[in-house]
C-alpha cells in the first residue's frame, strides 16, 4: 500500500471500529433495559450531530489551553497507537522498531492527558476523577509492561511487525495464556470503561468531563473509543497473530480480531461492577501484578 | 542532515529550554511539574531526530510518569499548591542567577574552544540490537548494578517514609506549616484529637 | 544539527536548572531544578553518542545510568520529603536548620 492507502485505512479504521463499538455499548444498553432501538446504527451519529449543535461550555477561570488540548491530545494518542499496528506484511504506518516500547509511551501519556482533562477544568468533580484515574492509571499501566516486555519476548525484537510474524507458529495468546487477560483489562483501563471507569463515572457525574459539552465533548467521547479500539487493534495484533490468518487477505484478519476483541471489551465493561478505588488498587498490586510476573517468567521460561 | 531535521531540531531545542525556564516562572505546582515534562519531551524527540529511537521514547515514557508522579508530590506538600496566590519561594536568588549563567558559560566556552571528532553513527547501524547486547553482555555488570541500585532504593524510600517510621507514628500531631516563621499554623486548627478517633459534640 | 548545537542546548539546560536547584526554597522545585539538570546530561551524552563516537553501544549505556540515577533521585528524594514533612509539616529547605551550631 502507497502511503496515501494506508493513511486512508488508517483513519477509517479509527472512525469505523469507534462507531462500531458505540452501537455495540447501545445495542447493549438497550437489551439490559428490555428495550428496542429503532435506529441502532445511525445512533451514534445522531449523538455526533447533537453534540456539534451543543453551545460548549466554560466554567470560571479554567486552564483553557490545557482543557481545550486535552482531548484532542487523547485522541491523537489514540491514533498514533492504531499506526503502529500493520494492516498486513508491508503496509505499517509507523514502522518503529522499537513499536511496543511507543505504545507503553502511549500509556504513560494517556495518564497525563487524562489527570490534565479533569485538572484544568477547575471544578471539584473533574480534579477528584483526574486524582482516581492516576491512582489507578499508573499501577495498571505496570502491569502492561510486564506483559508487552513477555509478547516480545518470542519475537527478540520491540517492532511489532516482528512480534507478528514470531507468531506464524503459535499465537502469543496460548503460548502465554495470562497476557490477553490481563492487557484487556489495561485496554478498559485506558479508556476508563465499566470496572475500570475511575475518571468519568456516573458518581462523579462524568468526573473529568463534568464541564464540557459541545465540540470538545465530542472530541473527547470519540477519543475514548478511539483508544479502546488501539487497544484491541493492539490485542489482536500483539497477542492472536495480526493479519496473520488462511484463505482471507491480512486487513481482512485483523478488522475481524479486532471486531471480536471489541466484542469482549464491551461485554467486560458492562458486565463487571467498579468497585472502590482502594479496593482496586489492593486488587492490583495484590493479585494482577504478580500474575504479570507469572506471564514474564513464563514467557521467558517458553523462549529458554 | 536534512533542513526539516535541522528546522525540527530548533524548534524542539526552544521548547526544551523555554519550557525549562518558564518551570520557575509559574505560581501553579501542576502546570509547573508539566512544563518540565514537555522539556523533557523536546529532547526526548531530540534524540530520535540523533538515531537513539529506544532512548528518545524511553525518555518520554520514563518522564511522563515521573511527572506524574510529581505532580501529586507537588499538591501534596506545597503550601499553595493552586498556585491561586501569586508567590516567590526563592533564596539567594542573584547568587543562584550569577551561578546559572557562569555555568552556562562556563560549558559554552569548553564546548566552543574544543575540537571534538567529527564521527557519526553510521545510517545502518542497528542501534537497538547493539544496545540489547551490550546491556546483557559485555555491560552486564554495569546493568546489573543499577538494577540493584534501584531495588536497594525501593526499599530505602519505603523505610524512610512509612508511617510508622523511626520517629515512632508518623502523623501524629501533624498540623500544617505557618504562614510566616514561627507563626501560627495555616489554615483551620484542629479540633481537639487532631482529627483522629472520636468526635466529642 | 551539529554536536555544537546539541551541547549549547544541554548547557542552557544544565545552566536554567543550577538555577532552580540553587534558589528554589521548596524541595519538590529544587528537585525539578535536579531533573533539569540531568536533562541537559542525558541530551549532551546522546549528542556525543550520535555524533562524535560514532555509535558505539556504550554510549547508550551512559543515557540509561542517567535515567536510572533519575528514578533513584526522585525516589529518594520524595521519600525524604516525606518524612520531613512528617516531622516538621513543611517542605521549605529553611525548615532544616538542626546540622547547623
Amino acid at each position: 500500500m502507497t502511503p496515501i492507502v494506508l493513511t486512508v485505512a488508517w483513519v477509517a479504521f479509527l472512525l469505523g471500529m469507534a462507531w462500531y463499538v458505540a452501537v455495540l455499548d447501545g445495542l447493549w444498553a438497550a437489551a439490559r433495559e428490555g428495550r428496542s432501538l429503532r435506529t441502532p446504527l445511525a445512533n451514534p451519529l445522531y449523538r455526533c450531530a447533537t453534540m456539534l449543535r451543543q453551545q460548549s461550555n466554560l466554567t470560571e477561570a479554567p486552564d483553557l489551553l490545557n482543557w481545550r488540548l486535552a482531548p484532542a491530545l487523547y485522541a491523537g494518542l489514540a491514533g498514533t497507537g492504531v499506526a503502529l499496528v500493520p494492516f498486513s506484511g508491508a503496509s505499517v504506518l509507523a514502522d518503529l522498531e522499537v513499536g511496543i516500547v511507543w505504545w507503553g509511551a502511549v500509556e504513560a501519556l494517556t495518564v497525563v492527558v487524562v489527570f490534565l482533562h479533569g485538572w484544568s477544568a477547575n471544578s471539584q468533580l473533574g480534579l477528584i476523577g483526574a486524582y482516581r484515574y492516576v491512582a489507578i492509571g499508573l499501577p495498571v499501566m505496570l502491569i502492561s509492561m510486564f506483559v508487552l516486555i513477555a509478547a516480545a519476548l518470542p519475537a527478540e525484537s520491540l517492532a511489532v511487525p516482528k512480534i507478528i510474524e514470531s507468531q506464524r507458529e503459535l499465537w502469543n495468546v496460548i503460548r502465554q495464556p495470562l497476557g490477553l487477560p490481563l492487557f484487556l483489562l489495561i485496554g478498559l483501563s485506558l479508556s476508563f470503561r465499566g470496572p475500570f471507569n475511575y475518571a468519568d463515572s456516573a458518581d462523579l457525574a462524568d468526573g473529568t468531563a463534568s464541564e464540557i459539552s459541545g465540540a470538545a465533548r465530542l472530541v473527547w467521547e470519540f477519543a475514548r473509543l478511539a483508544m479502546l479500539v488501539a487497544t484491541a487493534a493492539m490485542a489482536a495484533t500483539v497477542f492472536l497473530g495480526g493479519y496473520l490468518g488462511p484463505v482471507l487477505p491480512g486487513p481482512l484478519w485483523l478488522l475481524l480480531k479486532t471486531a471480536a476483541v471489541l466484542v469482549l471489551l464491551v461485554a467486560l465493561s458492562h458486565l463487571f461492577a467498579r468497585i472502590s478505588p482502594s479496593r482496586m488498587l489492593t486488587l492490583i498490586w495484590i493479585v494482577l501484578m504478580p500474575l504479570a510476573f507469572i506471564d514474564l517468567v513464563w514467557a521467558g521460561l517458553v523462549a529458554l | 542532515m536534512s533542513v526539516v531535521d535541522d528546522m525540527a531540531f530548533w524548534i524542539f531545542a526552544l521548547t526544551a529550554i523555554v519550557s525549562g525556564w518558564r518551570v520557575f516562572c509559574t505560581d501553579s505546582m501542576v502546570r509547573a511539574s508539566f512544563l518540565l515534562l514537555a522539556s523533557f519531551i523536546a529532547v526526548g524527540l531530540i534524540m530520535l531526530l540523533l538515531g537513539a529511537p529506544y532512548l528518545g521514547i524511553a525518555t518520554i515514557f520514563m518522564m511522563g510518569v515521573e511527572m506524574m508522579v510529581m505532580a501529586l508530590f507537588m499538591v501534596m506538600y506545597m503550601m499553595n499548591p493552586a498556585g491561586l496566590n501569586p508567590m516567590v519561594m526563592v533564596h539567594q536568588h542573584r547568587f543562584s542567577i550569577g551561578a546559572g549563567i557562569a555555568a552556562f558559560v562556563g560549558l559554552a566556552a569548553v564546548m566552543l574552544v574544543t575540537d571534538f571528532a567529527d564521527n557519526p553513527v553510521a545510517s545502518d547501524a542497528r542501534v537497538v540490537t547493539d544496545l540489547g547486547k551490550e546491556l546483557l553482555g559485555d555491560s552486564m555488570l554495569i546493568f546489573e548494578t543499577a538494577g540493584v541500585t534501584l531495588l536497594a532504593t525501593m526499599v530505602a524510600s519505603v523505610i524512610l517514609s512509612s508511617r510508622s517510621g523511626r520517629f515512632g507514628p508518623a502523623d501524629e500531631g501533624s498540623v500544617p506549616p505557618p504562614l510566616e516563621p514561627g507563626g501560627q499554623p495555616a489554615g483551620r486548627l484542629p479540633e481537639e484529637g487532631g482529627g483522629h478517633g472520636h468526635h466529642h459534640h | 544539527m551539529t554536536l555544537t548545537a546539541i551541547l549549547l542546548v544541554a548547557a542552557a539546560l544544565i545552566g536554567i536548572g543550577l538555577y532552580g536547584t540553587l534558589s528554589q526554597q521548596s524541595f519538590v522545585m529544587l528537585m525539578m531544578g535536579l531533573e533539569l539538570m540531568l536533562n541537559g546530561v542525558l541530551l549532551a551524552a546522546v549528542g556525543f553518542w550520535s555524533l562524535a563516537a560514532g555509535g558505539v553501544p556504550t554510549g547508550q549505556l551512559l543515557a540509561i545510568v542517567t535515567m536510572a540515577v533519575m528514578a533513584v533521585e526522585m525516589s529518594v528524594g520524595f521519600a525524604l520529603i516525606t518524612a520531613v514533612y512528617r516531622n516538621r509539616q513543611a517542605d521549605m529547605t529553611e525548615s532544616l536548620g538542626t546540622m547547623k551550631h
